[in-house]
């Protein structure tokens, strides 16, 4: 299911949702393809254009993927990173992308099932946009 | 004189040591009983609801990735000690490996051989997702080869050449300057309080099973029919505070409580309730979490006496209502019986060896009541849970400690 | 100088079957910058390392880009064998295609793991490399606090070989350690601990102390903070290159709880164990003492333990009754459960309410009325004495020091701030450690393992005089810098300063020993003027050009 217009950019912090990542692929646990994970150090080091950059390029939809709420190793990375994605959000509704195609997701790094959760019900806003 | 330090326990608190030492560059021994270290607290999952719980589980793959690269960490897990001579500044240990039938160093978990094994259950097998090292095991009490059938296959099809059924045990010497213990402990067998019903019942589980469902299969359900509990009850001081285990273990309240939050944030229509005698809520970060749980967790005062079955496939629990004076009874489709800290059935041997003491609860005693890390053998250190119950920062402050006092000692032998 | 990448990707054992390997390499061998394309069965083993090496030290190429498994997994092995072919290790660049490709999807996936790798080689061609350096640090040690917490730091230290100089603020060492008389059993003296301790440090060459002194200024970093102290209307300044903080707390009676109405009747623990000293000197032998809990504090376990151990005083030495109203008892610490036995078997008897009690003046005792959980029925106690409980709090200056310091407090007022990343002593400064009372609830047991963490982590931060630091990983690049403050103010590890380069210039500086490398700068930085190598802007955008770029 490797559909061209439908990528899912998922930047990945490495100390939670990269390692969630990887514990889901060694449960053999099965999500969309269309997934492209970025890791960086932190949340926090996401910033607004690199996820209109993503948009831009042709992606669906972007989570942006840190540590749960006070568990931060940086302190405020996951909290910047989620004003970040608010702030995009209202950006491309602005230009007419509607329906919330950019998250923002907390995670600790032994939830294998929640990260596939999250990256197949973005797959799913998705594919249900495109049918409209 | 020797500089490098053995520690006896791949747990949380072992690892806290190893790495602390490896950091002020002393060489470090890891000894693990078990294929893969991380101890109990690596198979716990994260509790955090819509924020941060404090639980800690997080801290421990950040710790074991750490011990993984370090260079001067050498980890023998699958291994045992079995003799100990010498004296401070110059230990010499025996340490003995089980057949290593598949070479963790060779073995890169391509799964081949998970593929090719004609047994059901598969004798052999991933192991867990956080696994340090992450290679396959064997199930000996399943494997054909191992039961003198015939059977080559997934020593056949491994591309590395990691699997080998003539592999023996294998014994090593090492020479050491200081020893830590930190072998950790023994979850308490609820089965031993049969009138709980744990063993019997399949919709009455423990902390740790919880643990274990939450980190594999990240939501709750019931174990009877799959589907989600509305109505559940928290057991708490199972195997604690009683004359047979006469401590309390730390760490049951709070993972009651978070447990109970996680489960309602889930599922917020589901109601739960905690049976307790004293609520241990001391300890940074859990205050303001304590308030929260006040309003969302019914708390009864009360020691439930007996879990039995209605007719309607409920638990129904029977208990001492303290706070109204009488017997109660109070149906739920979920117990979880909140299981403290034993110490390890083990550990009588590991004290002979060693020539430690055991205390009166049957963890290692200390030498001197205030001083929690030194035994009565000069050299031989304890951190974490096998000197008293603890959770998991108190066990890495614990083991850091541990590492600390270790090294003073090799100085004190130069 | 020219790029040139050599792409090594491994199909661990030849198992990741639903990736087709030779495709890959036909797409990626027709990049002009790609050197040659390798396809191993197993990379991270002996066999697979000579063979990379090999062909690192045959081909002249100056990126590695590895499609395997997991970072986390193989990483460390390839920075290690690039750093034996004297290959800056950070000019490495991978792509997970085992667990987050091959594992976790079903049918072919050969288009994604090909476009993970085209991802990893655009990074490749933007990377630079990091240099390590060798950076002196200070070993000389703050300790700022002389109590017990202070003085036991001091001395663990010494014993590590390492230099300490003590900042009190009072006329002399000890801070609040003749409060816990009795806390730890009436036979404990804290006096004689507090003379043997003073004495050694005294004696101790390693250890200077400053009494009557504070410090108004925090400065620098790990490695080298340096201090103002004032001292008798003199201020000097000295450098150190760890910190650590043992300002400790203070306990009150909350007059909202405890009605200083009361009278004398309603005495603190310290009280108690006073009478308990000298029993002979009581006018006449209480008949009842109670002690209340839980009602300033359900969260605390040093009142249950000075409560304990001064029942069972009280039963020795008195023989008073003795009657302990709380809600919940904290037994979780070492040989609590067993005190508690032991006070119970004692004839100590424990009163559990659930609502606060009511306590009052009658007939010159006090009352105290709550209802008893375990008998079921309200009870009026009257006793001669109460020990009213003790709230205990952050010290006065507490959040002053914070606020210099830009360090967070906890929901509660101490240091330091709750995130599970900093227990037990570390705070979101590198180098500076927060020990003993100052934290929060004290326990003995517990405050011990803090200050041997605490002086632990600074033997290994300082004890060599020197640690090595990747050299400007995150950098400001001066010319682009406008000076706006932004990023001083929302590194959360206070790793960045002003610094003047010129009569006319200030710019901002990252220093390396402090950073930890989190890139939440250089996000946040207007004019984009901070450059993060490995996650600078240009490598992040270049991997997400990658995606759905046709070939």
């Amino acid at each position: 299911m490797n559909r061209d217009d439908s990528k899912i950019v998922a930047f990945c912090c490495e100390h939670s949702a990269y390692q969630a990542a990887n514990k889901a692929g060694r449960m053999r646990l099965h999500y969309p393809d269309n997934v492209r994970i970025i890791r960086v150090p932190c949340a926090g080091r996401v910033d607004v254009q690199h996820i209109l950059k993503a948009f831009e390029k042709g992606a669906a939809g972007v989570l942006v993927m840190g540590c749960q709420e006070g568990a931060c190793q940086h302190l405020t990375g996951n909290t910047r990173a989620r004003e970040r994605v608010k702030y995009t959000d209202s950006l491309l509704k602005e230009v007419g992308i509607d329906g919330s195609r950019v998250r923002m997701v907390n995670l600790g790094p032994d939830m294998g099932q929640q990260f596939v959760a999250e990256v197949k019900e973005m797959a799913e806003k998705i594919e249900g946009e495109m049918r409209r | 004189m020797n500089n490098s330090v053995l520690v006896i326990g791949g747990g949380i608190a072992g690892i806290a040591s190893a790495l602390e030492l490896a950091n002020c560059k002393h060489d470090v021994y890891l000894i693990e009983r078990e294929a893969a270290i991380g101890g109990h607290a690596a198979s716990y999952c994260c509790k955090a609801t819509d924020v941060c719980t404090k639980c800690s589980v997080c801290l421990v793959p950040q710790k074991l990735k750490e011990v993984k690269t370090h260079s001067k960490i050498s980890t023998l897990t699958n291994s045992v000690v079995s003799k100990v001579s010498g004296k401070a500044g110059n230990f010499q240990v025996e340490v003995w490996q089980k057949p290593q039938y598949i070479l963790p160093q060779r073995c890169i978990a391509c799964g081949m051989c998970f593929d090719i094994c004609p047994t059901q259950p598969k004798a052999i097998y991933p192991p867990s997702p956080e696994a340090v090292p992450y290679s396959y095991v064997i199930d000996e009490s399943q494997c054909l080869r191992l039961k003198d059938e015939e059977c080559n296959l997934c020593e056949g099809i491994c591309p590395t050449d990691a699997i080998n059924f003539e592999r023996k045990p294998e014994r090593q010497e090492l020479s050491v300057g200081t020893i830590i213990v930190a072998t950790g402990f023994d979850v308490f067998d609820a089965r031993e309080i049969g009138p709980l019903g744990y063993g019997r019942f399949p919709n009455v589980v423990t902390g740790l099973d919880l643990e274990k469902t939450f980190s594999y299969e990240g939501s709750l359900k019931l174990p009877s029919n799959g589907k989600e509990p509305h109505n559940i009850a928290f057991i708490q001081c199972v195997g604690s505070r009683s004359e047979s285990h006469c401590y309390c273990s730390q760490v049951c309240c709070k993972y009651a409580m978070r447990f109970a939050r996680l489960i309602k944030h889930q599922n917020p229509d589901c109601q739960a309730t905690i049976f307790y005698i004293d609520l241990q809520t001391a300890g940074k970060g859990f205050a303001e979490f304590y308030e929260e749980c006040k309003e969302a967790i019914r708390f009864i005062r009360g020691v439930p006496v007996e879990i039995s079955e209605t007719s309607l496939g409920e638990l129904e629990v029977r208990f001492e209502n303290i706070l109204q004076g009488k017997v109660g009874r109070e149906s739920f489709d979920l117990v979880v019986l909140s299981v403290g800290m034993a110490p390890r059935r083990d550990s009588w041997d590991l004290a002979r060896i060693l020539g430690i003491n055991l205390s009166d609860d049957g963890f290692f005693d200390t030498k001197e009541p205030s001083n929690p890390i030194e035994t009565n053998v000069d050299g031989v250190f304890l951190a974490g849970a096998c000197q008293v119950p603890k959770d998991i920062p108190d066990s890495i402050a614990h083991g850091t400690s541990a590492a600390e006092r270790a090294m003073e000692a090799l100085e004190r032998c130069k | 100088m020219q790029v040139k990448i050599g792409v090594f990707l491994c199909d661990c054992g030849e198992s990741l079957k639903n990736i087709d390997f030779s495709r890959i390499r036909e797409d990626l061998q027709r990049l002009e910058d790609i050197a040659f394309v390798d396809i191993s069965h197993n990379l991270c083993l002996e066999e697979g390392e000579k063979a990379m090496t090999s062909r690192i030290l045959v081909e002249n190429i100056n990126r590695v880009v590895i499609g395997a498994c997991s970072p986390d997994l193989c990483e460390h092995i390839f920075t290690r064998l690039l750093e034996g072919l004297r290959l800056n290790p950070h000019l490495l660049s991978l792509a997970n295609i085992r667990e987050q490709c091959s594992w976790a999807h079903e049918g072919d996936v050969t288009g994604k793991a090909l476009e993970l790798i085209r991802m990893a080689i655009s990074k490749a061609r933007l990377l630079q490399p990091i240099e390590r350096e060798v950076v002196p640090v200070s070993k000389q040690v703050l300790v700022v606090g002389g109590g017990f917490c202070g003085m036991r730091s001091a001395l663990e230290l010494s014993r590590l070989g390492i230099r300490t100089t003590i900042v009190e603020s009072e006329l002399t060492l000890g801070g609040k350690m003749e409060q816990f008389e009795g806390s730890y059993g009436i036979e404990t003296s804290p006096q004689a601990i507090l003379n043997l301790m003073s004495n050694t440090i005294e004696e101790d060459e390693n250890i200077e102390v400053l009494t009557s002194a504070e410090i108004t200024s925090v400065e620098g970093q790990a490695g080298n903070f340096p201090v103002k102290i004032r001292r008798g209307g003199e201020q000097v300044s000295q450098s150190f290159g760890a910190i650590i903080f043992a300002t400790g707390h203070t306990t009150k009676t909350l007059p909202r709880d405890f009605e200083p109405e009361l009278g004398r009747n309603a005495i603190s623990q310290r009280k108690l164990v006073e009478m308990l000293q000298a029993p002979e000197e009581l006018e006449r032998r209480p008949g009842t003492i109670g002690f209340v809990l839980d009602v300033s504090d359900e969260n605390s376990r040093l009142p249950i333990l000075s409560t304990l151990n001064n029942a069972l005083a009280v039963k020795e030495r008195l023989g008073s009754e003795v009657y302990v109203f709380c809600k919940s008892l904290k037994v979780d610490s070492e040989g609590m459960e067993k005190l508690y036995r032991e006070a119970r078997e004692q004839g100590v008897v424990f009163l559990k309410f659930e609502e606060k009690p009511q306590i009052s003046k009658e007939d010159g005792r006090l009352k105290v009325e709550a209802r008893d959980l375990l008998l079921g029925e309200e009870v009026a106690l009257l006793c001669d004495f109460l020990v009213a409980e003790e709230k205990v709090l952050p010290c006065e200056g507490t959040e002053a020091l914070g606020s210099m310091l830009n360090m967070r407090t906890d929901s509660q007022g101490f240091y330091q701030d709750e995130n599970v990343h900093l227990y037990p002593v570390a705070s979101e400064r590198k180098g500076m450690f927060f020990v003993g009372g100052c934290k929060g609830d004290l326990d003995f047991a517990r405050t011990s393992m803090d200050i041997s963490s605490a002086t632990v982590s600074i033997y290994e931060l300082l004890s060599s005089g020197k640690v090595i630091v990747e050299v400007e990983k995150v950098k400001v690049e001066p010319d682009k810098c406008q000076a706006c403050l932004t990023c001083i103010r929302i590194c959360p590890h206070s790793a960045i300063q002003l610094v003047r380069v010129d009569t006319e210039k200030e710019v901002a500086k990252i220093y390396d020993l402090a950073c930890d490398g989190c890139g939440i700068c250089a996000a946040i930085c207007p004019a984009k003027a901070i450059r993060f190598e490995g996650y600078a802007d240009e490598q992040i955008l270049a991997e997400i050009e990658a995606i759905g770029e046709s070939l």
